[in-house]
């Protein structure tokens, strides 16, 4: 907003019309600059001057717009200093001057001869509109478009991950329709519980194949872009709101988890359900939060790690409640939604054996090997932008709370500073949760995923920085482009990358297809990818990944880790090994140690790929002997 | 004015960022970094023109050819497989088209990749007796041949179709440069593991490796087992051994101590990679008994009749009783099969 129109004290309380043009408490104002008595002195001109006297309108305002002294005019009890303007000194009142007031009384009509129509203090109405409403949504239309597009340009076959929620999907399906025993139990390693999105994706899956089950993701991410608008908008306004939108649909996080068959997208999805309820009741009666709760616990369900978000919501209870409904209001509802959430989220865990998983994927997690710098890096590269861009708009909101051009919104009773800077706080301190958990267990797989669930909060301040960057009025409209722009191109690049991170794994299933049946022993980089594409003919539990094997040899002796490897090696224990010397180079290094002169296998084939990083190649080998 | 400042200096940190970010990008984003670059990998792509249908663009697969249901009916004829005019004639007159080619290669010449498509092109797997006249094995095995090696290796890969190859065969005999007289079994072992590993590093799956001792008849005191460099680096054992008038024409005898002792130290089929009976009288016998002995032989995959006039006339149109019998038998549905549909 430029001070420059603000300069106006406040508006009088009575409409123009009912206000004389001598009222004296125009005197100083309106009429008070010498420009205006220059323009509008004709129009203006006093209905009580002589009409005989010479026009001049020197002679009518003094350069402050002050009646001239000394000539007091009463009429009708009301005095009309401006009557007189100090004139030249010299000038002098013609001689006929006493019988003025007499021709005055009876000529001057007691109304002026036109009013000046009502004018509103701004040209626009601050209130929704149905126009704009509409406009918004053409606007979040068009973002939403741009978000299906980036991510439906994504292509590759399975990641692993992918490939071990979906057949485990299928084989939870079966499970429960047919009763066919689980290969393996699912539960105890998976990061979310493997009863609810796979379950869901390998539906699709069986349907529409792996390209259903990712835009069902899309489906999720376009969902969660929608509601992230609706509780900004709410929140702050349209604008703040697109803004918001539009940058969280291009970072890297949101078009690839928009075309990934992980929990990822339900999560975030849920997640932004249950912020949008949080805020859509905040003006309704308390207990109407605990709506969200559910949403929020099957969030965590799907996805284990969505509960580090889960305080975020609770507190975002209070605060936007706060200003409408008081604070006791405000309060209760935070607790009832924690306690919603706690009892839920204890039943959830009693009811079901998802305890072991949940340990073991995410609060126990092994730590891993990668640095605080590294991961602080890899954080800023692919939040960086939109999280300053948060940071910037929580800060000017603490400075600045009005949100519209709208004179009128000066006096809207906006929430004070404290409340402001505790949002900016809650929102942007969200966004760093994720990386520093990550960086506490010191593992930068996932991170990619969980820095854009942050950013689902971050993003309605972010929507606030655009706004404030970009200026009243549009002002500097180039300078959200700009960063629009930037976030794109860093996301375009950035989930292109991503999406190449694993070799395309066709030719590789192509090769070993005709090896597979549903007796073998497999060996596998990544077990869940064969699994997964050739589920008709093999399943999980035939399969042995290269992250660590226990072993007993034919001749009783049992081996674990990488003697575990050799020793089912030299005993031809596995019909078919396949690496992919990028998922765990180490232990493929061993394996391709032991399998080389072994007199049970012989090279099947070198399946050459190309990633984002390079280029490699499948080494399978055949047991033929 | 301090807005618009501020502003200005927001947008100005913004695009500064932005520009490191993505001028950086490419070496900030490969965390992965592993890149196991495979030398001669992408030559696969090349080689599509040869494999059959959807699969042309993968590895071809040789297992079905290791141990076909049928006999593979061999045959080593002049200019074949580098012309097919050998070949026509003497499936004319034997009666049946040869699925398996035998030539021989010299070390350093280059690898014949279209005789191979030629071959194949008619349901026939070609067989490559790769003879090592001008260099010492111990050189091989100390990488001193890499260059040739690995060139090889990548045209072999590059074509994409199964080759059988036969190093050094005959390495128990005297008379070969390559033979007991010039080589340790060590330097032996220790050039084929070469080989084969470089062809495997190649990703060249597509070579079944036949190791072939001549039959131990004449030789008996050369024990065989030292000279094998193990399973793990052979498909096939091949046998080269020939019905000679000195010697007694039971399949047993021509070829059973031979393939007695190769049981003690290894289960991989066999096969006779070089076989004929000498002319004379005797000729239509051996050939029946050549013919007996492999159909009643499991892991005898086949045989390769020796079509050529050298040292004595081997050539099968010299004796047209022996012929007729030989046509009969190669009549037998069990021998011979297209090799493109094993």
């Amino acid at each position: 907003m430029n001070r420059s129109q603000n300069h106006h004290p406040p508006q009088p309380r009575e409409p123009y019309g009912e206000q004389r043009y001598g009222d004296p408490r125009y005197g100083d104002q309106q009429y008070g600059e010498q420009q205006y008595g220059d323009a509008y002195g004709d129009p203006y001109v006093d209905p009580y001057a002589d009409p005989y006297g010479e026009r001049d309108s020197s002679s009518w305002f003094n350069s402050n717009g002050q009646s001239a002294q000394g000539y007091p005019q009463e009429q009708q009890g009301q005095q009309i200093p401006q009557q007189y303007v100090p004139g030249i000194p010299e000038q002098r009142q013609r001689e006929d001057q006493p019988t003025y007031a007499l021709h005055t009384v009876e000529e001057t009509p007691a109304e002026p001869s036109y009013h000046i129509p009502v004018t509103p203090e701004a040209g626009w109405d601050m209130a929704a509109s149905r126009r704009r409403a509409w406009v918004s949504r053409a606007v979040l239309l068009c973002i939403l478009l741009i978000q299906t597009v980036l991510s439906l340009r994504l292509s590759n076959t399975a990641f692993q991950d992918e490939a071990l929620y979906l057949a485990a999907g299928h084989a939870e399906l079966d499970h429960l329709l047919n009763g066919t025993p689980l290969p393996i139990d699912y539960a105890a390693y998976f990061s979310g519980s493997p009863q609810l999105y796979p379950v869901l994706a390998a539906l699709v899956d069986a349907q529409f194949g792996l390209t259903g089950a990712r835009v069902l993701s899309l489906v999720f991410m376009l969902f969660t872009t929608g509601l992230l608008y609706s509780f900004s908008r709410r929140m702050f306004n349209e604008r703040a709101a697109l803004a918001a939108a539009a940058l969280f649909s291009v970072v890297q996080s949101t078009v690839v988890m928009g075309f990934f068959a992980t929990y990822d997208a339900a999560a975030v999805f849920l997640l932004a359900l249950a912020v949008w309820i949080v805020v859509r009741t905040n003006r309704a009666p308390a207990y109407a939060v605990l709506l969200a709760a559910p949403v929020a616990v099957l969030a965590v369900g799907v996805k284990y790690a969505a509960a580090l978000y889960l305080p975020t919501i609770v507190v975002l209870a209070l605060l936007t409640a706060w200003p409408y409904r008081g604070a006791k209001s405000a309060v209760l509802r935070m607790l009832l939604l924690g306690l919603g959430m706690g009892a839920l989220a204890g039943v959830g865990m009693y009811t079901t054996d998802l305890l072991a998983g949940i340990q073991q994927t995410t609060t126990n997690r092994a730590h891993g090997s990668d640095s605080a710098q590294f991961l602080l890096q890899r954080s800023a590269e692919w939040g960086g932008l939109m999280f300053l861009a948060a940071v910037g708009g929580a800060i000017s909101y603490v400075r600045r709370s009005r949100m519209n051009e709208s004179p009128l919104a000066q006096r809207l009773g906006n929430p004070g500073w404290r409340w402001r800077a505790l949002m900016g706080l809650l929102l942007c301190g969200t966004a760093v949760l994720a990386s520093a958990y990550q960086i506490h267990l010191g593992t930068v797989v996932s991170l990619f995923k969980h820095v854009g669930f942050g950013l689902l909060f971050a993003a309605p301040m972010a929507g606030v920085g655009v706004t404030r960057l970009v200026g009243a009025h549009f002002r500097y409209p180039q300078l959200g482009i700009m960063l629009w722009t930037a976030v794109l191109c860093l996301g375009i690049s950035q989930a292109d990358w991503r999406f190449g991170v694993w070799p395309d794994s066709s030719k590789m299933i192509r090769t070993i297809q005709s090896h597979v049946n549903d007796k073998g022993h497999y060996l596998s980089s990544t077990p869940e990818v064969p699994v997964y594409y050739l589920r008709e003919k093999t399943d999980h539990s035939q399969w042995q990944s290269v992250f660590g094997m226990e072993y007993k040899a034919k001749k009783g002796k049992y081996y674990t880790g990488d003697e575990a490897y050799r020793a089912a090696l030299r005993d031809g224990e596995f019909d078919l090994i396949v690496l992919d010397g990028i998922t765990n180079p180490r232990v493929d290094d061993v394996i391709a140690g032991a399998v080389k002169g072994n007199p049970h296998y012989r090279l099947l084939a070198d399946v050459p790929w190309r990633n984002s990083s390079g280029t490699g190649t499948y080494r399978i080998w055949i047991k033929t002997s | 004015m301090f807005l618009t400042r501020a502003r200005t200096t927001a947008a100005g940190c913004a695009l500064a960022l932005s520009a490191l970010f993505t001028l950086s990008g490419c070496s900030l984003l490969d965390d992965s970094g592993t890149s196991a670059s495979s030398e001669g990998g992408g030559g696969s792509e090349g080689s599509g023109q040869d494999a059959q249908g959807a699969d042309a663009d993968i590895p071809y697969d040789v297992t079905p050819l290791l141990k076909p249901g049928k006999k593979y009916f061999g045959a080593a004829i002049d200019g074949a497989p580098n012309s097919m005019k050998g070949v026509d004639t003497y499936t004319a007159m034997t009666g049946k088209k040869p699925n398996l080619i035998e030539y021989y290669a010299a070390w350093g010449d280059g690898f014949d990749a279209q005789g191979v498509r030629n071959a194949w092109a008619e349901g026939a797997l070609t067989l490559v007796s790769w003879e090592p006249f001008d260099v010492t094995l111990a050189d091989i095995a100390a990488g001193e041949k890499d260059a040739y090696l690995k060139k090889y290796a990548a045209s072999v890969r590059k074509l994409n179709l199964p080759v059988v190859i036969s190093f050094a065969d005959e390495m128990n005999g005297h008379w070969e440069k390559w033979g007991t007289k010039n080589v340790t079994p060590k330097q032996y072992v220790a050039a084929w593991k070469h080989i084969h590993d470089t062809f495997t590093d190649a990703g060249a799956s597509n070579v079944i490796w036949a190791w072939s001792p001549n039959i131990v008849n004449p030789v008996k005191s050369v024990e065989l087992e030292p000279y094998y460099p193990g399973d793990g680096y052979v498909d096939w054992v091949g046998v080269i051994g020939y019905f000679t008038i000195e010697e007694d024409n039971a399949y047993d005898s021509v070829f059973g101590p031979t393939l007695d002792e190769i049981r003690t130290f290894t289960k991989k089929p066999t096969l006779i990679l070089e076989t004929a009976a000498e002319p004379g009288e005797r000729r239509r016998a051996d050939v029946r008994n050549l013919f007996a002995g492999v159909e009643a032989d499991d892991d005898m995959l086949g045989f390769v009749w020796f079509d050529h006039k050298k040292r004595a006339d081997w050539r099968l149109k010299v004796s047209p009783l022996a012929l007729k019998e030989f046509r009969r038998l190669a009549a037998d549905g069990s021998f011979g099969f297209d090799v493109r549909k094993p």
